[in-house]
């Protein structure tokens, strides 16, 4: 086989990560080389995985490699194998390009640190786990990476180790982490000692018709495993931790990267090894998980009062409705969680980066310190106000199209089911995207607007290189609210139909007609059908308000908003500063945890019930972690 | 290709965009003043005043203070105001609709989101404390009324949608034209909760009193205006009147649509036909929608605003999420069982 013909692109993408975090501990120490690798080796990866787009995406191939050319014999594939199909392809785009963007960020960020080439091996190996995991067409490939993207992210969470928690946040991350590692370990264990498979295709065809008690167990094994990397609810504390510690271009890569990996995971288990999701108690089981994860972390977010931990609850609750989505089980559900799976990745790489300057100029990431900074760092504030409009879904940001797809789907599938549980997660939906924007609220104020303390009078703008990691994030951010039908058309669609082709997906790795003969029952494919009942024009809306704003800026211009009427108090010898009817100026700003007290105060029992559940210990996590896989295990029993 | 760019050009600067928005908002807000000074029993200002008061604050020296962002404390009124000339242009006028697939309902609800979000970002930009507390009470102002207003807008789409039997209906234009071939919404029972949980929300959605602890004048010196001078401070003045024309011409697109019917029918039957018809159904939907607007400012805002005082926010939040959701949600369930 020719060297470069397409079938080798998909391990080219997980080596050259590999390989570039080899290189720099032999070559790191000098600067420019270091640089270069992690640079050259990123985008790489990420080239790699575009040149796979036309023939994956387009004409909807799959591709299917074996490693050593070892095809299955005898009706058994043994070697070790990639599967690349839309859906693998769209985070395998999703994680290399945010990759890619990191590592631009990364090099003026990083630059203070001491052990810079361990960082950036760290970071590659982290990298090359998640595009190992998406990629591999193999359940126990998949633990491997599963291992090697934990065991990176929790070096690299305890990475500045002599900041405050560092240690502490990676040690709860591993305990909890290894749980999961350790629930995917025995889940792959029990259902390779059921179908003595180890290929994911081949245990989808086999699957199915062989649920004996230990595959129903091995299922709530692996969903309890792809659910604490994936950090939903009751996982979501270890995430507030690790993101408060690890450095920002870190926190981009656990919460854009690292939980889509345990969607990923998700999707495989429950759509293609088991095939469980057309039953209504499975659909239940990942919508309820997706609906709490969203409402409980987004409380849990109005309640921090550190830039970085709160955006860390947000990223939860914005997976919350991404399962929730995913959980539906419609085209069009799939299609929406899919593409809010992108959005988020975008928005909170760009917010993760935005926390990242301000605690890069000013040494902290905390909202009672942090004050008045818009003057002082102007494009910072513009991209992270990008940033939280697009996670609030403020149109016409991607988050609101995503979201606005979301709000449709589960409507229309409460309409179509009759079942009043959807109903009520649309408006949970609803309701928490407006939370969202309480919050990035208070962060706007408590961080860029307001007073300016005396201590932060010398900042300055972060270093260009930053800002083009953030610009890059946010024209993304706003090209994706734009564009949705592009978008849709050509990654999301593709990914979905995906999503429900399992037959397809068996057949490209095992032979045509393989899946025909092995599976007793052929899974039944449901209507695709990417239709909504809404109306949403964003390049029409932008056109509007584009002319609107530029008739009241004429307006406007035309009497009295020029320069001559429109003075600074510089210019008047200090005799206005702000309004205090004559008073002194004092120093009196209402942020952080308090500013929204009056939504506090009627939810303050709640708050007191979540604040005492929340006690920071990681045995009471670990214990979580056993008692939420004893009810999957039963739940699992019961249902399949 | 001129034409309908030209035509499109009228819509947003014209009718029903800018300039519609300019006279009918201000002219509401003069209508409430004097109506709650007279049933206050006070004389009140003439009906003209808040043009007079625009006019004047465009020709006064605009101050920005020293903590100020410059450029967000200028550019913000602006944004929210031209958001909201654009939402105003989603909002048909019966049969008449500038821009119907642009926008469904839940865009609109987000769309009202940008003018609340420019007085907030607006306000907290000039650095004041006084701002500070009011746009905290600003922002659990708006999450208040978010609740019911996803509710109401919900069992809208659900009733028309399963009347319509596709389902749900989002769109606008759809249920405004249902409305006129089978009568307003507001005359069936299951819709009556959901209309009066939506007039509890114009005062909200627009800060009048009772729910104007945004802005308590007497306490945070009108919090996140407290800065604003000058031009950019009649920007939110206008923005403010022209909110009170939005929610209460949605309140009549999404239950009182079924006016638009009987005015066609009105036209037929006096035995017009052609462009002489067309234009006089269009004169009279502007007309009665604004004698509507104006109906229901005097109901869910003056008359409120006479017999209630202020509320403290927190119970402003509990009155929405408990009395008000509840409403709705009676509504919501009603629509869903089919009633």
């Amino acid at each position: 086989m020719n060297m470069l013909s397409l079938q080798h692109f998909p391990i080219y993408s997980i080596m050259v990560l590999f390989l570039g975090a080899f290189l720099i501990v032999m070559f790191g120490r000098n600067k420019v080389v270091r640089h270069a690798i992690a640079l050259l080796a990123t985008f790489a990866s990420f080239f790699f995985m575009a040149a796979l787009f036309r023939p994956v995406m387009l004409e909807g191939e799959t591709i299917a490699y074996w490693m050593g050319g070892r095809v299955p014999a005898g009706g058994y594939a043994i070697g070790i194998a990639l599967e690349v199909d839309a859906l693998s392809l769209f985070f395998g785009l999703l994680v290399s390009c945010v990759v890619f963007i990191a590592c631009i960020y990364s090099i003026q960020y990083m630059s203070h640190d001491d052990n810079v080439p361990q960082y950036y091996t760290l970071f590659l190996m982290l990298a090359g786990g998640v595009m190992g995991l998406v990629l591999s067409g193999d359940l126990f490939n998949m633990f491997i990476m599963v291992e090697i993207l934990t065991f990176a992210a929790v070096a690299l969470t305890a990475f500045r180790n002599t900041a405050n928690g560092a240690l502490e946040a990676a040690f709860k991350y591993l305990v909890v982490g290894c749980i999961g590692s350790t629930c995917i370990l025995a889940g792959t264990i029990m259902l390779y000692a059921q179908v003595h498979t180890l290929n994911l295709a081949q245990m989808s065809a086999l699957i199915p018709g062989n649920l004996s008690t230990a595959t129903k167990a091995a299922f709530a094994l692996l969903f309890i495993g792809f659910c604490t990397k994936a950090f939903l609810v009751p996982f979501h504390p270890l995430a507030a931790d690790a993101h408060g510690a690890a450095p920002a271009s870190i926190s981009v890569l656990i919460s854009g990267v690292l939980t889509k990996s345990g969607i990923y995971g998700l999707i495989r288990l429950s759509y293609f090894l088991f095939q469980s999701m057309a039953l209504g108690t499975m659909q239940f089981w990942l919508v309820f998980l997706g609906s709490v994860s969203m409402f409980v972390c987004v409380t849990m977010a109005l309640a921090q009062h550190d830039f970085k931990r709160l955006l860390a609850f947000h990223s939860i609750s914005q997976i919350g409705y991404v399962l929730a989505a995913v959980g539906l089980c419609t085209a069009f559900g799939v299609s929406s969680g899919l593409y809010h799976a992108m959005n988020h990745t975008l928005f909170k790489g760009l917010l993760f980066l935005a926390a990242g300057a301000v605690l890069h100029e000013t040494g902290t990431t905390d909202l009672d310190k942090l004050g008045g900074l818009s003057k002082k760092m102007p494009h910072t504030t513009v991209l992270f106000l990008v940033g939280a409009f697009s996670i609030s879904g403020i149109p016409p940001f991607n988050g609101f199209a995503s979201k606005w797809m979301i709000y449709q789907a589960t409507y229309q599938k409460a309409v179509e089911t009759g079942n009043i549980g959807f109903l009520l997660v649309t408006i949970c939906a609803l309701v928490t995207s407006t939370l969202t924007l309480a919050s990035f609220v208070k962060v706007t104020q408590s961080v860029f607007f307001g007073q300016l303390p005396k201590e932060y009078e010398n900042v300055k703008e972060v270093p260009f290189g930053m800002r083009l990691a953030m610009g890059i994030l946010a024209l993304m951010c706003l090209a994706g609210g734009l564009f949705p039908d592009a978008v849709t058309r050509y990654l999301t669609e593709p990914a979905a139909r995906a999503v429900f082709s399992v037959t397809a997906y068996i057949n490209s790795m095992m032979g045509q007609g393989y899946a025909q003969s092995a599976m007793a029952v052929q899974p039944a494919v449901p209507e695709m059908s990417f239709a909504s009942a809404g109306v949403w024009s964003p390049i029409s809306w932008l056109c509007l308000l584009m002319i609107a704003l530029l008739a009241v800026t004429i307006v406007a211009i035309a009497g009295k908003y020029d320069r001559v009427s429109v003075r600074t108090p510089e210019s008047l010898s200090g005799k206005y500063d702000l309004f205090y009817g004559g008073e002194e100026t004092v120093y009196s700003q209402v942020g952080g945890d308090d500013l929204f007290w009056g939504f506090k105060h009627n939810w303050r029992h709640y708050f007191r019930f979540m604040h005492e559940l929340h006690s920071g210990v990681v045995n009471d996590y670990a214990l979580w972690a056993v008692v939420a896989l004893a009810l999957a295990v039963v739940y699992a029993l019961i249902v399949l | 290709m001129i034409i309908d760019a030209l035509k499109y050009l009228a819509y947003v600067l014209v009718f029903p965009g800018f300039l519609f928005c300019f006279l009918t908002g201000l002219l509401l807000c003069g209508i409430d003043r004097k109506l709650v000074a007279r049933m206050q029993k006070r004389v009140g200002p003439p009906i003209l005043q808040p043009f007079y008061d625009f006019f004047k604050l465009c020709g006064k020296e605009t101050i920005v203070p020293a903590a100020a962002n410059r450029t967000v404390f200028l550019i913000a009124p602006l944004v929210g105001l031209a958001g909201l000339v654009v939402l105003q242009l989603f909002i048909p006028v019966f049969s008449f609709s500038a821009f119907s697939n642009v926008a469904d309902v839940i865009v609109i609800l987000y769309l009202l989101l940008i003018p609340a979000l420019s007085i907030i970002i607006g306000g907290a930009s000039t650095g004041s404390p006084y701002a500070g507390v009011g746009l905290s009470r600003e922002m659990v102002t708006v999450l208040s009324c978010e609740l019911p207003l996803v509710l109401v807008l919900l069992a809208v789409g659900k009733k028309v949608g399963a009347a319509t039997g596709t389902g749900l209906c989002f769109s606008l234009t759809e249920i405004v034209r249902y409305q006129m071939a089978n009568g307003s919404l507001l005359w069936r029972l299951s819709m009556i909760p959901a209309a009066v949980a939506f007039l509890l929300v114009i005062p909200g959605e627009t800060g009048s009193h009772p729910f104007d602890a945004a802005e308590a004048e007497t306490e945070i010196c009108e919090g996140m205006l407290a800065e604003y001078s000058g031009a950019p401070l009649g920007v939110y003045k206008l923005s403010h009147a022209v909110k009170l024309l939005t929610m209460t011409s949605l309140f009549v697109m999404l239950f009182l649509g079924g006016i638009g019917g009987r005015l066609e029918a009105l036209v037929y039957a006096l035995g017009l036909t052609g462009g002489a018809a067309g234009a006089l159904v269009m004169l009279l939907s502007v007309l009665v929608l604004f004698l509507l607007c104006v109906l229901l400012t005097a109901v869910a805002i003056s008359l409120v605003h006479a017999v209630t005082a202020r509320l403290k926010i927190e119970q402003i939040f509990k009155y929405y999420w408990t009395v008000v959701a509840a409403l709705a949600l009676l509504s919501l369930a009603l629509a869903w069982y089919g009633l």
